[in-house]
């Protein structure tokens, strides 16, 4: 976009100087939308949009082959919808949002992904969390994990931050 | 579906992917070679929209071309999304979201050219 070619700041170095200016401070402050946080957004936002596609498709076309994985399909697009948006909008609240949505995210494909495995009747057709997400390369059972301890790192940054600033 | 145009996408990935790698590596954010890069792959994506609209009928199964047309629709979306939030981050992960756009579309484009030779 711009003439001269762009380099990023060096977030570490500057995050320390800038600290006094508050617009500065502002846009220094961790937040789990920026940085590795949006490789993340991104990723979920694809998982969101992967996930309604096919629940919207098992639902409107055949939903009597198998109505509980279908089901849980389009509850799994709406808990991907809801961490996309927490994780980008980043405030106290999105973030508390986001941390419920994941934990729920991490439950479900670790129970729906052993019934899939005990029980292979129970789902005939693939669904984003069942036998793990191996249709999804295991993208389904890591990015929770991911996603939490991001979470954790950014909210402990967080504290460092307001710590620094109110010794000084 | 029509093999020359897969390829010509397949290869428009990989030169965006590695164009996302060589910025990645030299620490360098979204400029004019990576939109345009970005921008020819979005042009051959809508071609492929338009070839694949018209022939869709050729597929007999309604949930398949179902699939097959959300599929041509949802591809044209990543490049652009990973551009805009690319645009948005100044540090080294602006080039990993683009890398991780450039290999998403190529899942895509391949998957579609799966769904297509399962189906005629």
């Amino acid at each position: 976009m711009s003439e001269t070619t762009p380099t990023p700041d060096d977030r570490g170095a500057a995050g320390a100087g800038a600290a006094g200016a508050p617009g500065a401070a502002e846009a220094d402050r961790p937040h789990t939308g920026h940085g590795f946080g949006r490789l993340l957004v991104a990723v979920y936002g694809l998982l969101a949009l992967a996930a309604t596609g096919r629940s919207i498709l098992q639902i409107t076309e055949y939903f009597d082959r198998a109505p509980v994985p279908f089901l849980l399909s389009a509850v799994a697009a709406l808990i991907y919808l809801v961490a996309t948006i927490g994780l980008a909008r980043g405030d106290r609240t999105s973030v508390r949002l986001a941390t419920v949505a994941l934990s729920i995210e991490l439950v479900g494909v670790l129970v729906v992904g052993t019934w899939s495995v005990v029980d292979k009747a129970a789902f005939p057709e693939k669904t984003v969390w069942s036998h793990f997400g191996a249709g999804y390369g295991y993208v389904p059972l890591l990015l929770p994990i991911v996603g939490l301890w991001w979470i954790r790192r950014t909210a402990r940054a967080t504290a460092a931050t307001d710590a620094a600033s109110t010794r000084r | 579906m029509l093999q020359p145009l897969t390829v010509v996408l397949l290869a428009g990935c990989a030169v965006l992917g590695l164009l996302a790698a060589h910025h990645l590596l030299r620490r360098r954010l979204v400029d004019d070679p990576l939109i345009l890069v970005g921008a020819g792959l979005e042009l051959a994506l809508l071609v492929q929209l338009v070839v694949g609209l018209a022939k869709s009928g050729a597929i007999a199964d309604g949930a398949e071309r179902a699939t097959f047309i959300a599929y041509l629709f949802t591809v044209l979306l990543v490049v652009p999304a990973s551009v805009v939030i690319a645009v948005k981050e100044k540090t080294q992960w602006a080039m990993a979201v683009v890398l991780g756009g450039a290999l998403v579309v190529a899942i895509l484009v391949a998957r579609l050219q799966q769904v297509w030779s399962l189906n005629v």
